[in-house]
């Protein structure tokens, strides 16, 4: 037990935090059906517009965060009408290149506006930690549950119970039939984009937080969201909840337990973990835990 | 919506994409995308009086001549540079490297050039992403145009064009300090090295800390990426603890945050781990992380600060860490090793240093570093063309023994010969200090160990630094 509570909630922690990036992912995906391979260079930008407006501009946390949100929103949604918008109706394969293509972009500018330091948030937590009992829980860790928690549950409400977000599900489930119904399809993807960019750049807060700080390469990070949809479903948010939160806290659990009774295995076998993961549900349930099984006539 | 007009929107999207991505990359870029006026490669076309040449020399001016300064009447002299400037682990410091190396060529350009050529390292500069293939592919690009290479950042990407560059007989400064570049074996006489190995900047870092350190050290460890130049840091650190008789509690692999998310599994080995001091061969955020890690952790668990200390150097260290909620930690916990005193030294190469640059010092120790890396390829420039022969091979040729005046930034040396003999073995210690500049203060200059002092340097320390 020494060992298991610490490493659960530094699992849940992180797991917390691949559960908002894979949202992020699963969002455009319902909206376009395109996996946008640009959200690990939207997530560096929301870690340096947090770092400009809390750090640079010295405006209070909170308001820095929101505001980084608001310009990853911005962000979003004009990368939409500029390079996806026109390419509606094309195969999605050519949209996905596209979004390789906005990665590079977008992480070439990150680099630009990074530059060779390193970037800090300035979130309070640092290396702060709390004492429950006898348990101590790490402050960061506390925040991305909260917040990574916190902003895929406003976003569940927000789809379910706003009038929105009812046209953002109709889009996502049948673009002709909403397009009928008076949806403006196109808004619903740019919305889409938004709140998905304005979820990563909140990511982006997240993994700043701690002690050491970002540099731009740090962007490769929201990759391993991609084990997350592949487990969850990837178009499921609850699926990205749930298998964000496993996907964490096995590998929290492996960086504990590996090291003592798989030691043969390796150092930082835990990096691992979310790709072993991934290969097992892709033989046993390839369309994840919650995500909808795609039935071809062949 | 006609699909003709879609074609034209997306052309247009992906045009204007294209703009902008040429001009976020503009600046490191702009090289690489002009076509390559290569110098000439003929055979020597001497002038009555100046040195025979052959590639990378030219009797026209230079295109892009260092400092912005041309001479006029001087040919030109070009040299490659082969670094990790945009999105490889090490751009950081790179950059600023970079930035180093371009204000020493305008000094020397400023001074009239070498033997009647301006010298431009910026025609032929490359951003190889820390990437062995990279480094190669854009060797081979560069190769046919330069005389040598006035950077060639890190271990493995050096050692990929190890081979290529000895059959073109092109000699190169490293960015880096792998043990194995100072033997002949390894570096084939070809990479001429400044400053100690990261296997003697271990040592010397343990002997200083022996001397001066709150405690006697009980059990030394280490942690860095393996197969890079962590493994030079770590056999340097059990080598010092076979000669100490103090035990060596193992190396702690880990790697850089964008490939293992973050250093907690490092963090929690050193927690496991007996030893009480840890040499770090890692990247500055990494560094950050571990030492915070591990402070947090025992502040957590009640364990007395100071229980576990670090040794870092030069490449673990950026002076933004001093902004970093792992700063109080670094404070208490981080010594830092260097290779020489950084931007604010005292010797007459560092007062160069500050005419160049200016008194804002630069954003990191990228810069100095940068700048005393070229001194052996001016010494070696110089002698090649007091002997008449810029050629390559007349280039080669000067190396053994080659005579290198630091201006003080180091201790003057000779490169080749017996390593034993010539290798550098003093150091600079540091301590972070949120008032300085580069966020060290420095404690002592010059410092040597006697472990390191006693150490025979007959081969390198690891099989890959």
């Amino acid at each position: 037990m020494d060992l298991l509570l610490p490493g659960l909630l530094r699992g849940v922690g992180i797991g917390s935090l691949y559960a908002l990036l894979a949202v992020s992912f699963v969002i455009i995906y319902r909206a376009t059906t395109v996996v946008n391979f640009a959200q690990p260079a939207l997530m560096i930008l929301g870690s340096y517009f947090t770092a400009l407006f809390a750090v640079q501009l010295g405006l209070p946390f909170p308001l820095a965060v929101l505001l980084a949100m608001a310009a990853l929103a911005v962000v979003g949604a004009v990368t939409e009408r500029v390079a996806m918008r026109p390419l509606v109706g094309q195969p999605v394969f050519s949209a996905a290149m596209v979004t390789v293509g906005v990665f590079i972009v977008l992480t070439m500018v990150a680099n630009r506006l990074i530059g060779p330091g390193i970037i800090v948030v300035g979130d309070p937590w640092g290396i702060e930690f709390l004492r429950v009992g006898s348990l101590t829980v790490f402050q960061s860790d506390v925040a991305r549950t909260v917040l990574g928690l916190g902003a895929v549950g406003a976003v569940g409400l927000f789809l379910k119970r706003s009038r929105v977000g009812l046209a953002m599900r109709a889009t996502s489930l049948d673009q002709e039939t909403a397009l009928a119904q008076g949806v403006d399809v196109g808004r619903m993807f740019s919305l889409a984009w938004a709140i998905s960019a304005a979820l990563a750049g909140l990511a982006g807060m997240l993994v700043g937080t701690g002690s050491g700080g970002l540099e731009a390469t740090a962007a490769l990070i929201a990759l391993k969201a991609l084990p997350v949809i592949i487990l969850g479903g990837i178009d499921s948010i609850e699926g990205a909840v749930v298998a964000g939160l496993l996907v964490g806290v096995a590998e929290a659990l492996t960086r504990v337990y590996q090291p003592l009774y798989a030691p043969w295995l390796g150092a930082n076998f835990d990096v691992v973990v979310p790709y072993v993961i991934l290969m097992a549900t892709l033989m046993v349930r390839p369309y994840g835990l919650f995500g909808t099984p795609e039935v071809e006539r062949v | 919506m006609n699909r003709p007009t879609r074609w034209r929107r997306t052309a247009g999207v992906l045009g204007a994409l294209a703009i902008l991505t040429a001009a976020c990359g503009a600046e490191e870029t702009a090289e690489e995308a002009a076509p390559a006026p290569a110098p000439e490669a003929e055979e020597a076309a001497p002038e009555e009086t100046g040195p025979v040449y052959d590639v990378g020399v030219t009797a026209e001016a230079c295109e892009n001549p260092a400092g912005g300064v041309s001479n006029a009447g001087n040919g030109c002299i070009y040299l490659g540079i082969l670094s990790d400037l945009t999105e490889g682990p090490f751009a950081p410091l790179a950059v600023v490297v970079q930035r180093g190396q371009q204000d020493f060529w305008g000094r020397v350009n400023g001074d009239g050039g070498v033997a009647g050529f301006d010298v431009d390292i910026d025609t032929y500069t490359r951003d190889t992403k820390y990437n062995p293939q990279d480094h190669a592919q854009a060797y081979r690009q560069i190769e046919p145009n330069i005389l040598a290479l006035a950077q060639s950042l890190g271990t493995p990407t050096t050692e990929a064009i190890l081979d290529s560059m000895d059959a073109d007989d092109v000699i190169a400064a490293p960015a880096g300090w792998w043990s194995g570049f100072n033997f002949e074996e390894n570096s084939k006489g070809l990479v001429l090295a400044s400053g100690y190995s990261y296997c003697l900047e271990s040592m010397i870092g343990l002997d200083w800390f022996t001397a001066n350190g709150p405690r006697p050290i009980g059990t030394v460890g280490a942690v860095g990426y393996p197969g890079d130049y962590g493994g030079d840091v770590a056999a340097g650190a059990e080598k010092w603890a076979a000669a100490n008789g103090v035990p060596f509690a193992g190396f702690i692999p880990t790697g850089p945050n964008f490939l293992v998310g973050s250093q907690d599994a490092a963090v929690g080995a050193i927690l496991e781990s007996d030893a009480d001091i840890f040499v770090l061969g890692v990247g500055p955020t990494e560094t950050a992380q571990i030492v915070g890690g591990v402070a947090a952790a025992q502040a957590a668990a009640g364990i007395p600060l100071g229980s576990k200390l670090f040794l870092g150097a030069g490449a673990t260290w950026n002076p933004a860490l001093m902004q970093s909620p792992a700063a109080p930690a670094l404070v208490g916990l981080y010594t830092n090793v260097s290779p020489w005193e950084d931007y604010d030294g005292e010797s007459a190469g560092h007062a160069a240093m500050r005419a160049a640059f200016g008194d804002e010092p630069p954003i990191n120790q990228g810069y100095s570093a940068g700048w005393t890396w070229q001194y052996p390829i001016l010494a070696a420039l110089e002698a090649a063309a007091a002997n008449g022969d810029l050629t390559r091979a007349g280039l080669r040729s000067v190396v053994d023994g080659l005579a290198v005046d630091y201006e003080g930034i180091l201790p003057s040396t000779s490169m080749g010969g017996d390593p034993n003999v010539n290798v550098t073995r003093t150091a600079a210690i540091g301590t972070p200090d949120a008032e300085q500049a580069n966020g060290l203060r420095t404690l002592a200059r010059g410092v040597t160990g006697a472990t390191a002092d006693a150490y025979e340097y007959t081969a390198a320390c690891s099989a890959a630094g």
